[in-house]
């Protein structure tokens, strides 16, 4: 069998790409004089590599993309230099804590009589998220990030990023929101065949909602169901705050997820 | 400087925006390559910057911050976007391997020669892109790490925690491919057996 009948395959490449020892180097170069079959497919390896990919164009970068990267570096920054100085980070809770009780005084005087609106408004901010017209702040399946960015957006009162990857959602990321000119935080939740689920948290009371379709009660907490066609609101009240989840998944499937998340305080 | 902002803090701002930013376009195109959808590639990019931001204290200085910036993209990609996406394959690499080397089989060859590339002037084309696009995931990204963004075999291979080997191997049969789907504008091009090179 002569060297040409035995053709170089991938050593062509390593040839190519200089990967080869010297002494394998001009063994390949002694092969190719005399096979122009080797010759012709290490052309069609160089015309990819240098040609074809070598010169491949890019894409500008879209102009809010170093934006939203800035934003979310930032994001980081903010959550990790409370945590930099325990001393600090005590009295940064205390004011936090101080102020939240100040909003929440000043919610309770603002939202009084009770606004019968806000199941409607949850469900609206649904659909708009579904729909794409509500835009999330950053996208992340990284709670402890989307939590970042309520802290850096000056949120005060106490937000709880869920995981609920056991039951088969993941986090799709956050935004600074406001709930009926009320600043509220909300994430999002891609489900099982693509069902969306997002929840909201906000300073309020349960007792400012209009009468829902259903009451539960579990684990001694309060749920406020509402139904609106295929979704489902489901509220309940952890301290100052009032905490609801939206969906288009089964109904009893997201009171379930409400009953796993839901903490007395 | 306020309390809070401790100069390990500021410095490491500082230094990531040096050393990682600089690789957002590279990131955000090897992303367009992998997600086919602009706003996909852009959450992935996002993401990529996130999780390096965070665990920046893992990184080497003076090592390849660009092959550790598409470490961490690819692992994204593969756990969040590769199942939901992964799109149909339009035809086997087994059979645009056969057309590949029924392509160079060359009985009295006259033209093919090694010089051939050198002299062929640089167009590029849609046909590129969109090839590239229907190549299988596996051969594709090799090729966008070694061919596209310059990355080594060994470094490739640390992306996709793979051996080297397995690198060489995808690497090789995905240029094939990628002839094999493109042959028809290399010879209209004038690249090929028989004709002259592009000027």
């Amino acid at each position: 069998m002569t060297d040409s009948a035995k053709h170089l395959g991938s050593a062509l490449q390593d040839f190519l790409d200089g990967r080869l020892d010297p002494a394998r180097q001009v063994e390949v170069q002694a092969h190719l004089e005399a096979c122009p079959q080797c010759r012709g497919e290490l052309e069609a390896l160089r015309w990819v590599r240098d040609i074809a990919l070598k010169k491949l164009p890019g894409e500008e970068l879209p102009p809010a993309l170093a934006e939203r990267v800035a934003t979310t570096l930032d994001a980081v920054d903010q959550h990790a230099r409370p945590a930099a100085s325990p001393i600090l980070g005590r009295r940064w809770r205390r004011w936090a804590a101080a102020g939240a009780l100040v909003t929440a005084a000043l919610i309770l005087l603002l939202s009084w009589p009770p606004s019968p609106d806000l199941a409607d408004a949850v469900a609206n901010d649904f659909t708009a998220y579904s729909s794409g017209a509500l835009d999330l702040d950053l996208r992340s399946s990284d709670g402890e990030a989307v939590e970042s960015l309520f802290a850096a957006g000056g949120i005060e009162f106490r937000t709880r990023v869920f995981d609920l990857g056991m039951m088969q959602y993941q986090l799709a990321g956050g935004r600074i929101h406001h709930l009926r000119n009320r600043p509220s935080v909300l994430f999002a939740y891609r489900g099982p065949e693509g069902r969306n689920l997002i929840c909201q948290m906000y300073e309020g009371q349960l007792t400012e909602l209009p009468r829902p379709d259903e009451v539960r009660e579990h684990d001694g907490i309060t749920f406020k169901v509402y139904r609106a066609g295929r979704l489902t609101l489901v509220f309940w009240q952890e301290g100052a705050v009032v905490c609801v989840l939206a969906s288009d998944a089964e109904s009893e499937a997201v009171i379930q997820l409400a009953y796993a998340k839901a903490v007395k305080v | 400087m306020s309390p809070e902002e401790t100069p390990e803090d500021g410095s490491k701002r500082e230094l990531f925006e040096a050393t990682a930013i600089p690789f957002m376009r590279a990131l955000h195109n090897t992303a367009l390559r992998l997600t086919h959808d602009p706003q996909d590639a852009a959450d992935l990019v996002q993401e990529t910057f996130l999780r390096a931001y965070r665990t920046f204290a893992s990184f080497t200085p003076g090592s390849n911050c660009k092959a550790w910036l598409f470490t961490i993209l690819y692992s994204i990609f593969v756990n969040q976007y590769h199942q939901a996406k992964r799109r149909p394959r339009m035809e086997s690499v087994e059979e645009l391997e056969e057309r590949f080397h029924h392509f160079v089989q060359a009985p009295g060859d006259p033209a093919s020669d090694i010089t051939t590339v050198e002299g062929w002037g640089w167009r590029w084309s849609p046909e590129v892109e969109r090839a590239l696009r229907q190549l299988p995931e596996d051969f594709r990204v090799p090729l966008l790490l070694v061919d596209v963004e310059g990355l080594s075999y060994e470094e490739a291979a640390s992306v996709l925690r793979c051996p080297v080997g397995t690198v060489g191997s995808r690497l090789y049969r995905g240029r094939m491919a990628l002839f094999a789907m493109l042959q028809d504008y290399a010879n209209q091009a004038g690249y090929g057996k028989g004709s002259e090179p592009d000027q």
